[in-house]
């Protein structure tokens, strides 16, 4: 069991002594008397977020069903598997995907196809080596020779467990799935910790018992306020990169939802790094003077969202900046230094998922060594939220 | 005790398992999904299924969380020392006749065994839900103001329930058993239908949850649940159900389903394009 317990920390559940305990516990007390019982005693007992269902559920399927250990399945071996490849020739031979779209595609679109087929399929085909189906040779079917794969539809044991698993419900909600439309109230839900609150009105027992008592007896009620302090926050978009594109829209909506929650809410545009002037259009033609920016640092949270992905030239030297009249001197980064300085309460949000940012580009590191970074999912929202937290401005 | 459901409420087996253990574990069971999937109905059956008495919190953003276990009435006490108690039987001088329990306070100073449910507790501040941490957890809270310390007579089975509105904080979801709601499939569905309308027909039922479903995967803003396909199939039956739900853009009743103004534009946008191929 401890085998077990150990795969849950790895694929990245947090698992505490008291979880542990507990579940000890009720395994005393008879609660898994069977493996279907076991899976929701275990999934209670260490699941409490809805994003880890996921993970939990495969990684249970590998160790009570599956015979080899579990590994985070990787993206580049599914992509480089006979089942993927097989799969993308049917899809052009039926014409689903033309060649022209293939070129255009990005790599995890087309895996996002591939799985989705993967979940849909459901009428069963036996044998085989294609890539769902029973008693195949393929990594994906279930009771195969490769093992170790998904299973899918399989008859194995007799209940939830494998009902629950195989449907893989969860999937939309998982930590690592990046901000969209479905699921922008779970980031509403991240960011509606971003506001402080309290109740308006409050009963001062002490300074009415005083007052009443210097009234002669005659009651007082003084009732305190408490200060509903709403926050401020500035946005800084980054709207030149195609990388941000899809999430434009999406970022303001979010935002935009929040908007009574906050005292002030503005966006300012500006173009991959900060050279002294944001904008207040997206076309970037009104420009706000950065001292006006600075000035706001003490008081206001501050996100940028952006790829922070740049020409390195454009991030270290003077006169980086790509467009000629844009004529300043000092290199990108001391601007960015300087604004950190201003927000004591600011980070940076990356549309590009955290696992690719050394490998996307040498400013992203740079950058993040200047903010505080995370990427654009929604455990990166939620990451970037505590962090805001953290500075009481 | 052992919770199978009651006669006209549909309890999965999944959920069914999951009460039985958190009860037998005596944690507290937090219920999220979204509105209409029967997280609130859920406390309601179990204290039927028991025969115990419920005791219910409904959360306000407002909650300090004490409140919920006790409230010190100190104005009509104050009230009570300028102008006499009168013939209500309270005595200034006995705190007691000015301390008031909540829901929490109730549940554990019953004799018996409870239902306490605490019901959209994202309403609440992360404060909140800190303060009553301990309390769930040792089933006991202190009176601050005489320093007295109020112990479950028996730990009542808690359920909570949350809309996910706001996130919870780490902590309070570390006491709790944790489960997510998914919206019911289709089979899941009709059942909870025909525990409403017995009689409806097989034909009437099956034009409604393709419908329901389509809407639902239509990316609304507040896609329909369960709640809002009961009140529409009753519409429907009210109205005479010979006509079907309709389809397209003359779904009948839609208002019942969409309650959004945008999904209701949306709704009607989308069906002008198709009209126009």
């Amino acid at each position: 069991m401890l085998a077990f317990i150990q795969q849950l920390r790895k694929a990245e559940i947090p698992v505490s002594v008291r979880y542990v305990l507990e579940f000890y516990d009720g395994i005393r007390k008879g609660l898994a008397p069977d493996l279907d019982r076991l899976f929701l005693l275990a999934r209670l007992v260490f699941v409490k977020k809805v994003e880890h269902y996921d993970t939990f559920e495969r990684v249970f399927a590998a160790f009570f069903l599956g015979k080899e250990s579990w590994q985070m399945p990787e993206w580049e071996e599914a992509f480089a598997s006979k089942p993927f490849e097989e799969w993308l020739r049917e899809q052009v031979a039926r014409g689903a995907i033309s060649l022209d779209e293939l070129r255009t595609f990005e790599i995890e679109e087309l895996l996002k196809r591939f799985w989705e087929t993967l979940l849909k399929q459901d009428s069963a085909h036996h044998g085989g080596h294609t890539w769902v189906g029973t008693g195949g040779r393929s990594p994906f079917g279930h009771s195969g020779s490769a093992g170790g794969g998904v299973r899918v539809y399989g008859k194995g044991l007799h209940g939830t467990a494998q009902k629950v698993i195989d449907r893989r419900n969860y999937i939309n909600y998982s930590g690592k799935s990046r901000l969209a439309g479905s699921n922008v109230g779970q980031a509403l839900a991240s960011l509606k910790n971003l506001k402080r609150a309290g109740p308006e009105t409050e009963l001062e027992i002490d300074e009415t018992i005083h007052r009443t008592a210097k009234n002669g007896g005659e009651i007082e009620l003084v009732f305190a306020k408490e200060f509903r302090d709403r926050l401020k926050l500035v946005v800084l978009l980054d709207n030149g990169g195609y990388s941000m594109e899809p999430y434009l829209e999406l970022v303001k909506y979010v935002f935009g939802k929040m908007s009574d929650k906050f005292k002030d809410l503005k966006y300012y545009y500006f173009h991959n790094c900060l050279y002294g002037t944001v904008y207040e259009d997206m076309a970037r033609t009104v420009a706000v003077p950065w001292e006006t920016l600075i000035a706001r640092g003490a008081d206001t949270h501050l996100i940028i969202i952006g790829d922070a992905n740049m020409a390195p030239s454009e991030l270290m030297a003077a006169n980086g900046a790509l467009y000629f009249y844009t004529t300043d001197r000092r290199p990108g980064v001391e601007w960015l230094k300087q604004l950190r300085a201003a927000f004591p309460a600011s980070v940076w949000l990356n549309p590009i998922p955290k696992e690719y940012w050394s490998a996307e580009s040498l400013t992203i590191t740079q950058i993040g060594r200047i903010f505080p970074m995370e990427d654009l999912t929604l455990a990166g929202i939620k990451n970037a939220v505590q962090i805001l937290g953290r500075e009481r401005v | 005790m052992k919770f199978e459901g009651t006669e006209n409420y549909y309890l999965g087996p999944e959920l069914g398992e999951i009460v039985n253990i958190s009860i037998a574990m005596e944690k507290p069971l937090l219920l999220m999904g979204e509105a209409g999937t029967g997280k609130t109905r859920l406390a309601f059956e179990i204290a039927r299924a028991f025969g115990v008495s419920m005791e219910e919190a409904r959360c306000k953003s407002t909650f300090k969380g004490e409140e919920l276990c006790y409230i010190y009435d100190a104005v009509l006490r104050l009230n009570d020392s300028r102008f006499g108690s009168g013939e209500s039987g309270r005595n200034v001088n006995n705190i007691w006749d000015y301390l008031r329990f909540g829901p929490i306070g109730r549940a554990f100073l019953a004799e018996d065994k409870r239902v306490l449910l605490l019901d959209e507790i994202d309403k609440t501040d992360s404060d909140t839900q800190d303060n009553l941490l301990d309390v769930l957890e040792d089933g006991s809270f202190i009176i601050r103001e005489i320093n007295h310390k109020v112990s479950a007579k028996l730990k009542p089975i808690i359920i909570i329930t949350s809309n996910a509105k706001r996130e919870l904080s780490d902590p309070f979801l570390r006491r709790c058993f944790c489960h997510y709601i998914p919206f019911p499939g289709p089979e899941e569905i009709s059942i909870i239908v025909r525990l409403h309308y017995p009689d409806i027909s097989e034909q009437l039922l099956d034009a409604c949850l393709t419908e329901f479903y389509r809407l639902r995967e239509g990316g609304f803003e507040k896609p329909p649940a369960t709640a809002e396909l009961l009140d529409w199939i009753g519409a429907l039956r009210s109205s005479g159900e010979d006509g079907g739900p309709g389809g397209g853009s003359s779904l009948r009743h839609v208002g019942t389903l969409l309650k959004r103004s945008q999904d209701l534009l949306k709704f009607k946008g989308i069906k002008q394009k198709t009209q126009w191929r």
